[in-house]
C-alpha cells in the first residue's frame, strides 16, 4: 500500500529505460504483445498486492475472481446487450458498449469481492494465519465450480466486438485493441495511485496497512476499509477479465488459477504490498513470457518465471521495490 | 518457561514409542476388519478399501512430513509436492527398465528419502533466512519448477509420458503384485508407525524444542542460543525426506510416475490435511489426512449412488460427480469457519491461541504471525 | 475428553456411511430390459472438472450400447448393467485414482470387461492391474504408442506377460501423425510447416510422429514450440514463428488443451492469416459451429482453411442411426469418442454373448473368455465404426484415417467440418 515510496523522477527514468530496452530486445511486434500481456498481469497483481498489504492474506481466490469477471463481461455482451460476434464499427456505439461493460463488470465483481471477504475471510481475522489461506482456496474451488455449472467446462468463445483496426507504426502493425488495452490498464493504475495517495479513504487504507490497531484508535473504520480494499481489488480483476475476453478471445472456467499464480508472482517480484511494484512486476513477468516465446523456449517459460522469482527473493528478499513487510521483519 | 517444559515432558511421556507402535498395530489390524462389517462392506469392496487405505497412507506420510515443517517449526511450505516428486522419480530411475537399473525397493526407500532431503537442504540453505510469507512464495515457485523440469527434460524423464513399468517391492520371496493390495497396506502401516515414533522422539528432543521455540518467536529463540539456521534446515530436510519416503512407496505401488501427479493441488491438499487435522499434532494431522483422502476419493465419488438410493425425486437427477469441486470447496470453507484451529488441535497451541485472543481482541495471535 | 470427541466423530462417520449403504456399490443406472442374471461392463473415464467433456460423452456411448443390447436381449438370460468409475481428482485425471477404480472393477465379479480409460497416463497405471486379474480393457481414446507396441508394452504386463488385457480402437500416435504429415505435404502442397504442441501426452506424441514423417516426405519443419494448456496468449509464439514464413501450421493437441485458442490468435498474426492449419482429431472434433467448446465455435471466423485427421472410419455402417439415437437419448450431439466407446462396448458384449452361448455360466470364466477372445487372429466384431479386429498387441488390424476440412458456410452459415477422404493407413514404421 505504498504508492509514494519511490521518488517519481527516478522511477520514471527506470520505466523509460526498461521500456526502451524491451522495445529493442523484442522488436515492434513482440513489444506490443509484451505490453498487452503485461497490462493484464499488472491489473490482477494489483489486487493481490492490495489485499496482502492490508490483511496479509495470500488471496488464492483472486485469480478466480478475475475469471468470473471475464465470464460476467462475456455474458453481459452476449446476453443482455445481445451483441453478435462481429466488430462494431461505429466509434460512439463501441465506446458506449465498452463503458457499460467495464462499469457493470467492475461494480459487480467489486461486490463479489466484498461478499467473499465478509463471509470467508472476516470471520477468520483472528484465527491462525493458515486458516484463511485454506478458505481462500476453498472459495477458489467454489467459484470455479459455479462457473463450470453455469457455462460448462469447455472453452468459451468471447464476442470480438473491437474492430481489427491496425496502425502502421515504427515498421510494424499495432492493433488498436492493444493500444486500448494498455491505455485502460495504465489509466486504472493511475486512478488507483491517486485514490490511495490523495483521498481520505486511501489514507485510511494506508494507515490500516501500516498498523491496524493504531488506525482504529485514530477513528478509521477497519471493517469498512478492508471491505473497500476488497472491492477495489476485485473490480480491477474484473477489468482485467473484460480485457481478457476482448483480446484473448476465449475463456475457460479454470483460467484463473495460472493467471492468479503468475500475477501473484508479479506482486512478489515488485515487493508485495507495494502497488507500483506489482504493476512493474506484471510487466516483468510478461517480458519473460514473451522473450521465452521469441527465443523458442516457450515450454520453459514457467520455469523461467519461477526461477527469476526464487532468485530475486534470495538476493533481494523484499522484492524489486521493497515493501511494508520487509521493513517490519 | 518451566511450566511449559513440564507440559512438554508430560506430552513426551504420554506418547512413548511403544504406545505409538501398539496404536498403529491396532489400527492396522482393525481397519481391514471394520470394512468387512455391513455398512462399510456394502459401500465398497474390501480390496478397494484396503487399496484406498494404502494410498491414504501415502498422504498421511506426506502430511506428517509437512507437519514437521509447518506445524512444528512454523515454516510455511507451499511447494511440498516437489519433494514427493523427487522421491518418486528417484525410485523410477533406480528400478525400471527405462534406466535398466533394478535396485531393490528397500534400499531405494532410503535413497529416495536422502535425495529428497538433499534437495530440501539445497533449497533451504539460501532461502530459509527469508521470513514468513516470502518463504512460502519461494517454496511455491520451487513446487512449480520441479514438475515442469520433469515434464520438459524429456530425454531424461520420458517427459509427459512418464516412466512406466516401475518395479514392485519384494520381501523374503514374497513378490508384491497388482492383484493384492494387502502387502502394500501392511508395509504402509509399518512405515507410518516407525515414522511417527521418529517424529515424536524428535519432538521431545532438544531439536524439537528448538523448532517450537522458533515457531513461537524466532528472535527470542536466537537470543536464547538456538542456532536458527541449522534448526530450520533440519526441519526442512526431515520434512523433505518424509516426502521422499512417500514418493518411493507410491511409485512402487502404482508402477508409474508422470509429471502430472505433482501439481500445486497436491501441495495444497497436503497442506489442507495438516491444517484440518490440527497443525503440530501429529496424530491429528494423520487423522486429517485420512479423512480428507476418504472424502476426496470415496465419499464424493459415491454421492450419485447415495442419492439414487434415497429416491428423492429432485436430488436423484442431479449428477453430484459434477459438483465435487463445489462440495469440496464448501467443506473446506465450512470446516475452517467452524474450527479454524483444526479438528484435533495441538493442546499447547490452542491454549496460546485462546489466551491471546481473550486478552487483546485486535492483535493477531502470536501463532498467526507464522515466522513473521 | 479427546476420546469422547473421537468417539463422536466415529459415530458420525458410521451414520454417514450407513446412509450411503442403501444401494449396492457401483450400480450406475443404465438399465434396459429385465431378464435373469446381471452381468456388467465397467467404464473408467474422468467424469468431473475440466475433463467432464472427455469422459461424459464416452460413458454415454457405453450406456447407449448397453441399453440397445438389452432391448435386443443380446446376451441370452442376462441383463447387462454398468459400473461407472470416475478417475478425476480435483477435476484432473489421476493415475492413482484410476488404479483404485480398476481394483474396484476387478473386485466386482459381475464386471467382465471395461471401457476406458481416456488418458494414456491413467492407462499405464491400470493395465498392470487388469493384467494380474485377467480383465479386458478397451480404450476408445488412448493413442500413446508404447501402450501396445513392444518392447514398451511388455512392462505393463509383469504378472502375465502373454495375456493381452488391453485393446484400443484409437489409432496410435504413430499412425495419426504421419497421416497428417502426408496429407499436409501431398494434398495441401505445403513444404514448410510450423508445429505447436500442447505438452500433453497426446499432443507431444502426435507432434513428434508428424514431424518425423514430414521430414521423411521431404518437407522442412521451420519451428517446433510447446505451450502448456494454461497458456492464454499464443500471439508471441506465432509472432516469433512468422519469421521463417512457414506454409502451414500443425496444431498437435486438442481444442480443450488450447489449440482452438491458438488457432484463433494465430490467425491475427501477420503471415498466418490465410495459410492452412492442420490438426489431429482433438482439433478436428467434427462439431459444427455453435456447439459449446467445438473448435469452430472457439475459433469463430478464424476457423477457415483448417484440415484435420480423425482416427476412424468416416462411413459408419450404421452411423446415421447412432448419431440420431445418441442425440435422442442425451439431447446433444455425440462427443469425439462416443462412437468408439459404443464400439468398445459392442466388442465386450459380443464376447459375453459368445461365451454365454457356448454354455459358460461362471462369471470368472466369461471374463476370461471376453479377454482371450478379443485378440484371437481372425476374430472380427461388427461395430458402429465398422468391422474391427485386434492384432496380437491389442491394436486394431485395419486402422482407418478420415480427413476433414472446415467450411464456414456449411451448417446454415454456422460452419462445419466437411468430409474429404478416408483411407486405410498402417504405421509406416511398423
Amino acid at each position: 500500500m505504498k504508492s509514494r515510496r519511490i521518488p517519481v523522477p527516478r522511477f520514471a527514468v527506470i520505466v523509460v529505460v526498461a521500456l526502451v530496452f524491451a522495445f529493442f530486445s523484442l522488436g515492434v511486434q513482440q513489444f506490443q504483445n509484451f505490453l498487452t500481456l503485461g497490462a493484464v498481469f499488472a491489473l490482477i497483481a494489483l489486487g493481490y498486492t492490495m489485499v496482502y498489504g492490508i490483511i496479509e492474506l495470500i488471496n488464492f481466490a483472486h485469480g478466480d475472481v478475475f475469471m468470473v469477471g471475464a465470464f460476467a463481461s462475456m455474458w453481459l455482451l452476449t446476453g443482455p446487450l445481445g451483441l453478435p460476434d462481429k466488430p462494431i464499427d461505429d466509434p460512439i456505439r463501441l465506446t458506449g458498449v465498452l463503458v457499460v461493460v467495464m462499469f457493470v463488470t467492475m461494480v459487480f465483481m467489486g461486490m463479489v469481492g466484498v461478499i467473499i471477504e465478509r463471509f470467508a475471510y472476516r470471520p477468520l481475522r483472528h484465527a491462525p494465519r493458515l486458516a484463511p489461506l485454506i478458505t481462500a482456496i476453498g472459495v477458489s474451488f467454489i467459484l470455479q465450480n459455479v462457473i463450470q455449472a453455469l457455462f460448462s467446462s469447455s472453452p468459451y468463445a468471447t464476442p470480438q466486438i473491437f474492430p481489427k483496426f491496425k496502425l502502421e507504426l515504427l515498421g510494424g502493425s499495432i492493433g488498436a485493441l492493444n493500444l486500448f488495452m494498455v491505455a485502460i490498464a495504465v489509466g486504472l493504475m493511475l486512478a488507483l495511485a491517486l485514490f490511495v495517495g490523495r483521498t481520505r479513504l486511501g489514507r485510511a487504507m494506508r494507515s490500516t496497512a501500516m498498523d491496524r490497531e493504531a488506525a482504529e484508535l485514530m477513528g478509521v473504520d477497519i471493517n469498512q476499509t478492508i471491505a473497500i480494499t476488497f472491492f477495489i481489488a476485485a473490480a480491477l480483476a474484473g477489468a482485467a477479465g473484460v480485457i481478457q475476453g476482448l483480446y484473448f478471445g476465449s475463456i475457460q472456467y479454470n483460467l484463473g488459477f495460472n493467471a492468479g499464480l503468475f500475477a501473484f508472482t508479479a506482486a512478489v517480484l515488485g515487493g508485495i504490498g507495494n502497488t507500483t511494484g506489482a504493476a512493474v512486476g506484471g510487466f516483468a513477468i510478461a517480458y519473460i513470457e514473451v522473450s521465452a516465446a521469441q527465443l523458442g523456449y516457450s515450454r520453459w517459460s514457467e520455469v523461467a518465471v519461477f526461477s527469476v522469482l526464487v532468485l530475486v527473493l534470495v538476493f533481494r528478499p523484499s522484492g524489486l521495490f521493497g515493501q511494508a513487510l520487509g521493513e517490519r521483519a | 518457561m518451566s511450566s511449559a517444559r513440564q507440559r512438554l515432558a508430560e506430552r513426551a511421556a504420554n506418547h512413548q514409542s511403544i504406545t505409538i507402535l501398539i496404536g498403529w498395530a491396532l489400527i492396522g489390524a482393525l481397519l481391514p476388519v471394520v470394512i468387512q462389517l455391513p455398512p462399510f462392506s456394502t459401500f465398497q469392496t474390501s480390496s478397494s478399501w484396503v487399496d484406498g487405505f494404502a494410498n491414504a497412507g501415502g498422504f498421511i506420510l506426506l502430511a506428517m512430513g509437512l507437519n514437521i515443517v509447518v506445524g512444528l517449526a512454523g515454516l510455511l511450505d507451499l511447494g511440498y509436492a516437489a519433494f514427493f516428486a523427487i522421491g518418486s522419480y528417484v525410485y523410477a530411475f533406480g528400478a525400471s527398465s527405462f534406466t535398466g537399473l533394478h535396485v531393490p525397493f528397500w534400499p531405494m526407500l532410503f535413497v529416495g528419502a536422502l535425495v529428497a532431503a538433499s534437495f530440501g537442504i539445497l533449497l533451504g540453505a539460501p532461502t530459509l533466512r527469508l521470513r514468513g510469507d516470502y518463504l512460502a512464495i519461494v517454496t511455491l515457485g520451487f513446487g512449480e519448477i520441479v514438475p515442469a523440469v520433469f515434464l520438459n527434460a524429456d530425454t531424461y524423464t520420458r517427459g509427459t509420458n512418464g516412466i512406466g513399468g516401475v518395479a514392485q517391492p519384494e520381501l523374503l520371496g514374497l513378490k508384491f503384485d497388482f492383484s493384492n493390495p494387502v502387502p502394500f497396506y501392511v508395509t504402509m502401516v509399518v512405515i507410518l508407525a516407525f515414522v511417527m515414533v521418529a517424529i515424536y522422539r524428535l519432538q521431545g528432543s532438544r531439536l524439537g524444542r528448538a523448532w517450537m521455540a522458533i515457531r513461537e518467536d524466532e528472535l527470542a529463540a536466537a537470543s536464547a542460543g538456538v542456532n536458527t539456521v541449522t534448526t530450520k534446515l533440519l526441519a526442512f530436510a526431515l520434512g523433505a525426506s518424509t516426502a521422499g519416503f512417500a514418493g518411493v512407496f507410491v511409485t512402487s505401488k502404482l508402477g508409474l510416475v508422470s509429471p502430472d501427479q505433482f501439481g500445486f493441488t497436491v501441495s495444497f491438499t497436503v497442506l489442507a490435511m495438516v491444517v484440518l487435522g490440527g497443525m503440530g499434532n501429529t496424530w491429528g494431522v494423520a487423522a486429517g489426512a485420512f479423512i480428507l483422502y476418504e472424502i476426496q476419493s470415496v465419499l464424493l465419488k459415491q454421492l450419485n449412488q447415495f442419492f439414487q438410493g434415497l429416491h428423492v425425486p429432485v436430488l436423484q437427477n442431479i449428477d453430484f460427480v459434477q459438483y465435487q469441486f463445489l462440495l469440496y470447496g464448501l467443506a473446506l470453507v465450512g470446516m475452517m469457519l467452524l474450527r479454524p484451529e483444526g479438528l484435533f488441535p495441538n493442546r499447547r497451541r490452542q491454549l496460546e491461541l485462546h489466551g491471546a485472543t481473550d486478552d487483546v481482541a485486535d492483535i493477531p495471535p502470536p501463532t498467526a504471525a507464522l515466522g513473521d | 475428553m479427546k476420546l469422547a470427541k473421537i468417539g463422536a466423530l466415529a459415530a458420525t462417520a458410521v451414520l454417514v456411511i450407513a446412509g450411503c449403504s442403501n444401494t449396492p456399490a457401483g450400480s450406475g443406472g443404465a438399465s434396459g430390459a429385465t431378464g435373469g442374471k446381471t452381468i456388467k461392463i465397467g467404464t473408467e473415464f474422468p467424469m468431473s472438472g475440466a475433463e467432464t467433456a472427455n469422459g461424459e460423452p464416452s460413458a454415454n456411448g457405453v450406456k447407449l450400447a448397453i441399453k440397445q443390447a438389452n432391448a435386443k436381449n443380446a446376451v441370452a438370460g442376462y441383463t447387462i448393467d454398468i459400473n461407472v468409475q470416475d478417475d478425476a481428482v480435483n477435476g484432473v485425471h489421476n493415475p492413482q485414482q484410476g488404479a483404485t477404480n480398476l481394483h474396484t472393477l476387478v473386485a466386482d465379479t459381475a464386471v467382465v470387461g471395461v471401457v476406458g480409460p481416456f488418458n494414456s497416463s491413467v492407462a499405464q497405471a491400470e493395465i498392470p492391474i487388469g493384467n494380474a486379474a485377467g480383465l479386458l480393457q478397451c480404450s476408445p481414446a488412448n493413442t500413446n504408442t508404447g501402450l501396445t507396441y513392444p518392447p514398451d508394452s511388455a512392462q505393463y504386463r509383469p504378472t502375465n506377460p502373454d495375456k493381452i488385457n488391453y485393446i484400443r480402437l484409437a489409432a496410435p500416435d504413430s499412425i495419426q501423425g504421419p497421416a497428417g504429415a502426408d496429407y499436409t505435404y501431398n494434398d495441401l502442397k505445403a513444404t514448410t510447416v510450423y508445429i505447436l504442441d500442447d505438452t500433453e501426452t497426446f499432443g507431444v506424441g502426435v507432434g513428434n510422429s508428424f514431424s518425423d514423417q514430414f521430414k521423411k516426405d521431404g518437407g522442412t519443419v521451420t519451428k517446433r514450440d510447446s505451450a502448456p494448456k494454461t497458456t492464454t496468449d499464443y500471439t508471441p509464439l506465432f509472432t516469433a514463428a512468422a519469421a521463417a514464413k512457414p506454409a502451414a501450421v500443425y496444431l498437435a493437441g486438442t481444442t480443450p488443451t488450447g489449440m482452438g485458442l491458438a488457432l484463433k490468435q494465430g490467425r491475427t498474426v501477420p503471415g498466418f492469416e490465410t495459410i492452412p492449419f492442420m490438426g489431429p482429431d482433438g482439433v478436428a472434433d467434427l462439431g459444427p459451429g455453435g456447439t459449446t467448446g467445438a473448435t469452430i465455435t472457439v475459433a469463430g471466423s478464424a476457423a477457415h482453411d483448417v484440415s484435420g485427421t480423425v482416427a476412424g472410419i468416416h462411413d459408419l455402417p450404421s452411423g446415421s442411426t447412432f448419431v440420431a439415437d445418441y442425440t435422442a437419448a442425451y439431447g446433444k450431439a455425440p462427443g469425439a469418442y462416443s462412437a468408439a466407446s459404443y464400439a468398445c462396448a459392442q466388442v465386450i458384449i459380443a464376447g459375453m454373448a459368445k461365451a454365454v452361448a457356448a454354455g459358460t455360466t461362471d462369471l470368472a470364466a466369461i471374463r476370461e473368455a471376453v479377454r482371450a477372445g478379443s485378440t484371437v487372429a481372425g476374430n472380427t466384431f461388427d461395430t458402429v465404426v465398422g468391422p474391427v479386429g485386434f492384432d496380437k498387441n491389442g491394436d486394431i488390424t485395419t486402422p482407418y484415417m478420415s480427413f476433414y476440412k472446415t467450411d464456414l458456410t456449411a451448417a446454415g452459415g454456422k460452419g462445419d467440418w466437411v468430409y474429404v477422404k478416408q483411407q486405410a493407413f498402417t504405421d509406416p514404421n511398423k
